[in-house]
């Protein structure tokens, strides 16, 4: 079943569109990535399905129902979240205010104590600082905090803009590792990854996105083995 | 001489606490969302009509008034950001600017035809103590310290309280706090509501032992911007203390010349610090 669905779904900027009539679709408790290269309309893509920028056409089911009118926290509190590209904390807040944060829309609030203690447990780091401000930690931890603050809406639909942008290699893996385990717990994930390989190794399902269209998609080993995926992206 | 002197400071003392909150309310909303707030002034001086007429008019005790102030300032300011504010919230500066300026103009024109310009005064004599040779007058004694509680509370409010979270995060990114779920329009008029909420109180306070009409909120607006400067715009705890720089001020001046050179004064400070400390002698929002 699918948790989440575009249909032909057109963005941009002021005149300049970006999206082509983009459609995908993710099916509840698969994790699927988003691959392509620099300036494809990645980011585009996940700020449209947030409501950060207007669609211009198109439909964007959630669940079934058409929320492309809403505002993003309405997105939000029905448990769409962004991980968004540049980490977009609040700096000058501690690191669990930023959690708690993370936690405002309703349905998330009765889960705090046990999100905190899940996110805790898989960022052990972000306890030691807890009491720091956001702003202050270093690249690695930040983005840790991120995806952290995104659990602890207790997301149906987990979107993450660039997980391992300017990350160092152990630190991918680790973070890697937690979305691995927070699939068991049944949240679906959309992953934008700069590192194809690996977000084609742990991912089921995969769209490549170029030029504001979706240009390949299929189960995520197959794409891995697409002779143009290969040399576009892969490197091989 | 010397008691004249230590009496007139301490009378500016407490009444730059006062001044304090007024320029909170200013600097409140600025720091939050980026509006310089032109009703600033007509706030301040509904906040003395409505302590005024709840007791003259329907024998409400004063500081049982201001309460009552406080939270028409927060509904009124409310629904000021909804009609005039947020409609123009994403455009540039200059709109923001000029949308406040309507609804100061508004204010004072209705204003001036209802309350017309003929001066008013709370008859609320509440004594004096006398410390040593000194003599404080209770009134504005009760002002100063209501402030420092209503500041006290708008710190604790912001730091402890989940809307007051909310008002950080708003402040701190917008976008980021939409996406966590945080309805940001709404948060931005409760900070608007907030704003004046300040400036009403404020306003009730100075009326309770000083004259008014409903064109005195100019001088105290002035003394918002003056005091926001010193303290960093965006800044609530530079706010209080620029407020009691600027109360030394205006207990200073009179004892070395007319006092009618406390805002020329103020003015050259005001330009001092911009030319010298942009963001305050207190740092702004960073
Ligand atoms: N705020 C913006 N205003 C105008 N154009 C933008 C803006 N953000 C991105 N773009 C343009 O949109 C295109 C897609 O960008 P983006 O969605 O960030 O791509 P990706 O995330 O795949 O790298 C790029 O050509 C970029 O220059
Ligand atoms: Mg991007």
């Amino acid at each position: 079943m699918a948790i989440l669905e575009l249909h032909d779904v057109t963005s941009g900027y002021g005149e300049v569109q970006i999206l082509w009539g983009v459609s995908i679709s993710l099916q509840k408790g698969s994790m699927t990535s988003l691959v392509g290269a620099n300036g494809a309309g990645k980011t585009t893509l996940l700020r449209t399905i947030m409501g950060l920028n207007k669609a211009w056409s198109g439909q964007i089911l959630f669940e079934g129902k058409d929320i492309h009118r809403l505002a993003p926290h309405t997105r939000a509190a029905r448990g769409l979240v962004l991980v968004p590209e540049g980490r977009q904390l609040f700096t000058h807040m501690t690191v669990e205010e930023n959690l708690l944060m993370g936690a405002s829309p309703k349905r998330a609030r009765a889960d705090i104590n046990r999100n905190l203690e899940l996110v805790y447990d898989m960022f052990p780091r972000l306890k030691d600082r807890r009491n720091q401000k956001a702003g202050t930690m270093s690249g690695g931890e930040q983005q840790m905090l991120a995806v952290a603050r995104g659990i602890m809406a207790s997301p149906k639909v987990l979107m993450i803009d660039e997980l391992s942008l300017g990350l160092a290699p152990f630190l991918v893996l680790q973070l890697f590792e937690s979305l691995k385990k927070l699939r068991e717990t049944g949240i679906t994930v959309l992953l934008v990854e700069q590192n194809v390989q690996m977000a084609l190794a742990v991912t089921d399902y995969a769209y490549v996105l170029a030029e504001g269209k979706i240009e390949i998609e299929g189960p995520s080993k197959v794409v891995a083995s697409n002779p143009e995926v290969k040399k576009a992206y892969l490197g091989l | 001489m010397m008691d004249a002197l230590i009496r007139s400071l301490i009378d500016g003392l407490l009444l730059g606490f006062v001044y304090g909150i007024a320029a909170m309310g200013l600097t409140l909303i600025w720091g939050v969302m980026n509006v310089i707030n032109l009703s600033h002034g007509s706030l301040i001086a509904l906040g003395m009509f409505s302590v005024y007429y709840l007791f003259v008019g329907l024998g409400i005790h004063p500081y049982i008034a201001l309460v009552l102030t406080a939270v028409l300032g927060l509904i009124f300011g409310i629904i000021i950001y909804f009609i005039a504010v947020h409609r123009v919230i994403n455009a540039p500066e200059l709109s923001t600017l000029l949308a406040t300026y309507s609804v100061n103009m508004m204010i004072l024109g209705i204003g001036t035809a209802i309350f017309t310009t003929t001066p008013r005064n709370i008859p609320l004599d509440l004594g004096s103590i006398q410390f040593g040779d000194t003599v404080i007058t209770m009134t504005r004694l009760i002002a100063a310290i209501i402030s420092v509680g209503v500041a006290v509370g708008l710190f604790l409010f912001l730091k402890y309280t989940r809307p007051g979270r909310y008002i950080r995060a708003v402040t701190d990114n917008r976008d980021a706090a939409e996406i966590v779920g945080v309805p940001s329009a709404q948060v931005l008029a409760l900070t608007f509501g907030l704003g004046t909420l300040l400036a009403a109180v404020s306003g009730g306070l100075i009326a309770t032992f000083f004259p008014f009409t409903i064109l005195s909120g100019e001088t105290y607006e002035l003394k918002s911007f003056v005091i926001g400067v010193l303290g960093g715009l965006g800044n609530p705890v530079g706010s209080l203390f620029g407020g009691l720089i600027l109360g030394l001020i205006e207990g200073l001046v009179p004892m070395a010349m007319p006092t009618t050179w406390t805002p020329v004064l103020e003015f050259v400070l005001f330009v001092l610090i911009l030319l010298v400390a942009p963001n305050g002698l207190f740092g702004g929002e960073e």
